[in-house]
């Protein structure tokens, strides 16, 4: 089917386009611009056309958001669902997770932390997430295996085997870790971590594991960098392991997970641990100015009620003493495990208000937006369907001004907030949203419009109110079909997993076995993510290594 | 044979039709057992949507023992790899663990990962069995039995208790464990032992590292667990009959339906074994068995079908009690000729042509 799109405003900023003009579609791809007669017309005269949002941080499935939603069964609201799919309204669901972002114009979404144990189940939950494209990243710098390599300095092939081994038997898109060694630390009696503090028993350092991690993720060309979560995440001074942890990168590819959470400098030199914290995006912004290796995505702070989902158990047991409702989950895992904690998010209060500056500050002064992805973490930071406001706060300096009025004052105080006059344009919002997550993920033919892109495209009334505007999609194509009309799902169907496409190598692969079989009492088998598994067929799509 | 209608053979296509037309016509159905692989369970949530019906697994009791505390207090818990791999101190609670092989694999090791690594592993008792066969040091219950005696200990524990008493020695030494670990049974120690057995480890994580680690039931509660809360956003026991789920632990539990009168129709899914419900065959009713199983005859239910056993004569994502994970295990002889997951669709499916027949 031949489908031309015509009269709205395109704004694709891999192609230097924001003007009203026509965007062509045939199978499912982008096309140039046909002499045929177009099967279907859409006419997007007062609209925004943009590529379909791409999410790269959003806790959407695995063990700890299942925990999380026994632990607050009250978090999301259910309501009735006269038509459609069955579980889409019901609050919390995978139904309902794919169905919200498919409202706002998004359709693809990575769930960030996939624990090699625990992958069977985090992809049968991600396949039952309707209308998106989905991921997930496959979590290691805690298991006693590779640790034990980096122990016996085997070198950087056996790691390099061990990362392509996990990838390959949980089907990640990528890899990440999670304080890297702050698990294994917190099994073993510590409650703080840093980039060169020795880890108990193994004699490493989150430095080392992750610097072979780095290596490990270039060898094997894994298209998205190794995504980070660093030291220290919400404590005054994370700058510091912010920081340093981008220095210890040493140029390698490094993306950072929810930097917002690393923007706190420490008030009080004089009393680090009790003086509270300042805003230090000044800061992070000149270090990634620096260090164009890096990338990062935001963590952005949305007021109300949440709960924190994180492997990096050693600051969600620390994080326990916050619990709001007073209840908490930690769960010392067969490698991180996981930390479920529910947050209140203030919008009077002090540390909240100023979360919440410290991550738009973060955005406002990225000088590359394609560098600085927007998320909220969620549901860390808060929920996945806060995008709308936020971009709105981006947008739009007076509606910024007037939030702030009603927040605490130690916006002023202690942020820059209040005297950044920057508005986001939508180029840079497509920037934030689609080309600059695609190319984190190195999916080249997502997040835009050019010739060849998959024909995944968000189309939104041209509202002032962005939040009104960004949240129901006047129109969204997925692979060319129509998914969402007004910001109804109109349309249900299934995306597909990516998944890298890497080989492993057969003497990890019997190695591995051997491991496995003694201390889990079964093999690799047991681990594996088998399409049979599926209720469906085809339900993973392959990705690619770089060459 | 596979499939039954009111006692006699049949074909599956004229079960599913008779199975449709059951269901169809009921007002309140409860979709029970639950006790099979994940794709049958999935098809079972769908099924139950569509009819309006309420879920209840047969693990409901072990479940709903830890799914209250956890909603109340949280949990702090660790895995059986990781229980044999680091525990240096193992407090065994009640008698139900002691029939498990965690039993045996802790008792027949010691740790190997962690700072505990080489030190010679402790196995306390609470209240269990003077076992012979495992060395171990016994603490017996008290009169109020286990919930109570566990309090008593968090009480020793805490300082709010003193004295010379075997629990304040038991305190101690739990204090004492560098990676301990409590292993019970929620469904033996009910919700209150629960909720003061995760007191108890939290107040022991103040000073050292202590974690919990709970039974799984044998009827794949923990699977489903995690499936229910994805498609549903909350725990198994759930009614659609609003056309959203609703979350009753009282409400939905199926044999109190049923005993009131609420429910006039039930379909039970047990492709792996589970008891045989009582009510099964006093109202209309489809049951979806085993292959070989006891219940796989004519006599059972209404509409009776034989499918795969997952493990056996069907592949399926299984609750791997070992690991504490879901694993897909293949059919391990030749694969029966209907899935339980194939069944269940295929009611749907003829409940939807019903549905559009009728409008």
């Amino acid at each position: 089917m031949l489908i031309r799109i015509h009269g709205g405003r395109v704004v694709d900023p891999t192609a230097g386009r924001d003007a009203v003009g026509e965007v062509w579609i045939e199978d499912g791809r982008v096309v140039g611009a046909s002499d045929r007669a177009p099967d279907r017309t859409i006419d997007a005269t007062g609209c925004v056309v943009m590529a379909g949002g791409v999410e790269v941080h959003s806790h959407i499935a695995g063990g700890n958001v299942v925990m999380s939603r026994l632990l607050l069964p009250d978090l999301y609201v259910s309501e009735a669902a006269p038509e459609g799919h069955p579980f889409a309204h019901a609050g919390g669901s995978a139904a309902w997770i794919g169905a919200n972002y498919a409202r706002m114009g998004y359709t693809l979404a990575v769930e960030p932390a996939m624990p090699p144990a625990n992958a069977l189940a985090t992809q049968l939950e991600l396949a039952d997430i309707p209308l998106l494209d989905r991921g997930a990243l496959t979590v290691l710098g805690n298991d006693d295996h590779l640790l034990q390599l980096l122990r016996a300095r085997e070198g950087k092939a056996a790691v390099r085997d061990l990362v392509a081994l996990s990838v390959a038997t949980s089907r990640g898109l990528g890899v990440k870790c999670i304080n890297a060694g702050g698990a294994s630390a917190f099994k073993d009696g510590m409650l703080k971590l840093s980039l060169d503090d020795e880890i108990p028993v193994y004699g490493l350092s989150t430095r080392k594991i992750m610097g072979a991690l780095l290596d490990a993720v270039e060898e094997i060309g894994v298209p998205h960098p190794l995504h980070v979560h660093c030291n220290n995440l919400g404590i005054p001074g994370a700058d510091e392991s912010f920081v340093a942890t981008l220095e210890a990168a040493e140029g390698r590819r490094i993306h950072f997970a929810h930097a917002q959470f690393y923007g706190y400098g420490v008030a009080d030199p004089e009393n680090p641990l009790t003086g509270g914290f300042r805003s230090a995006a000044e800061r992070i912004t000149e270090a990634m100015e620096a260090h164009p290796n890096a990338t990062y995505d935001v963590g952005q702070v949305a007021f109300g009620q949440t709960v924190t989902i994180s492997l990096d158990i050693l600051r969600q047991f620390a994080g326990r003493k916050g619990a709001n409702p007073k209840k908490w989950i930690v769960n010392a895992g067969d490698a991180e495990g996981g930390g479920v904690v529910p947050f209140l998010y203030k919008p009077r209060g002090p540390v909240s208000s100023l979360q919440w500056a410290i991550g738009l500050e973060l955005m406002l002064l990225a000088k590359e937006p394609e560098r600085t992805i927007l998320t909220t973490d969620h549901p860390n930071g808060g929920p996945f369907t806060d995008y709308p406001h936020i971009i709105h706060l981006l947008m739009d300096k007076e509606k910024r001004d007037r939030e702030i009025a009603g927040l605490h004052k130690v916006i002023g105080e202690r942020s820059g907030l209040c005297a950044i006059e920057r508005e986001y344009s939508f180029s840079e919002i497509a920037q934030l949203t689609r080309s600059g997550p695609a190319k984190l993920l190195g999916l080249a033919d997502r997040g835009h419009l050019r010739e060849g892109a998959r024909a995944d495209v968000a189309i939104y009334r041209d509202d002032k109110n962005r939040t009104a505007m960004f949240a129901r999609a006047k129109l969204v194509l997925k692979d060319g079909e129509t998914i969402v009309e007004d910001g109804e799902v109109v349309a249900w169907r299934s995306g597909r997993t990516l998944e890298l496409a890497v080989e492993s190598d057969k003497a990890m692969v019997a190695r591995s076995e051997t491991y496995l079989q003694d201390r889990f009492g079964t093999g690799l088998k047991s681990f594996s993510v088998p399409d049979e598994a599926f209720p469906k067929p085809d339900v993973f799509a392959e990705v690619a290594c770089r060459s | 044979m596979a499939a039954w209608v009111k006692g006699g053979a049949t074909d599956a296509d004229a079960a599913v039709e008779a199975a449709a037309t059951l269901l169809a016509s009921a007002h309140n159905a409860v979709v029970a057992g639950l006790c099979a692989e994940l794709s049958a369970v999935r098809a079972a949530y769908h099924l139950a949507d569509a009819l309006g019906a309420s879920v209840d697994p047969v693990a409901g009791p072990s479940l709903y023992a830890e799914l209250g505390p956890l909603s109340r207090t949280g949990a702090m818990t660790t895995t059986p790899a990781e229980a044999i791999g680091r525990a240096d101190a193992v407090l065994i609670v009640g008698n139900a663990p002691w029939d498990r092989p965690i039993v045996g694999d802790i008792a027949g090791s010691q740790a190997t990962r962690g700072r505990a690594a080489g030190s010679e592993r402790v196995i306390l008792s609470l209240g269990g069995p003077r076992n012979g066969a495992t060395r171990h040091v016994a603490y017996p219950v008290e009169a109020g039995g286990l919930a109570v005696s566990i309090a008593h200990l968090r009480a020793f524990l805490k300082g709010n208790l003193a004295g010379e008493a075997a629990y304040a020695d038991l305190a101690k030494r739990l204090s004492s464990a560098q990676y301990g670990v409590v292993l019970y049974d929620p469904a033996e120690i009910g919700e209150l032992g629960v909720e003061m057995l995760t007191g108890l480890i939290k107040d022991l994580n103040e000073a050292t590292r202590f974690f919990g680690l709970s039974l799984a039931d044998p009827f794949q509660g923990r699977a489903l667990l995690q499936l229910a809360a994805w498609t549903t956003g909350q725990a198994p026991r759930v009614g659609f009959g609003r056309h959203l789920p609703e979350h009753d632990p009282w409400r939905f539990d199926s044999a109190r339906q049923i005993a009131a009168g609420e429910a006039d129709a039930a379909l039970w899914l047990a492709s792996l074994p589970a008891p045989r419900p009582d009510w099964l065959g006093t109202l209309p009713s489809v049951a979806i068995v085993g292959v070989g199983s006891p219940d796989a005859s004519g006599d059972v239910a209404d509409v009776v079908f034989a499918v795969g056993v997952p493990g056996e004569s069907a592949g399926g994502s299984l609750w791997d009690e070992r690991r504490a994970a879901i694993a897909y295990v293949p059919a391990s002889g030749q694969t029966a000729e209907l899935s339980a997951a194939g069944i269940l669709t295929a009611i749907q499916e003829r409940l939807t042509q019903k549905k559009a027949a009728a409008c």
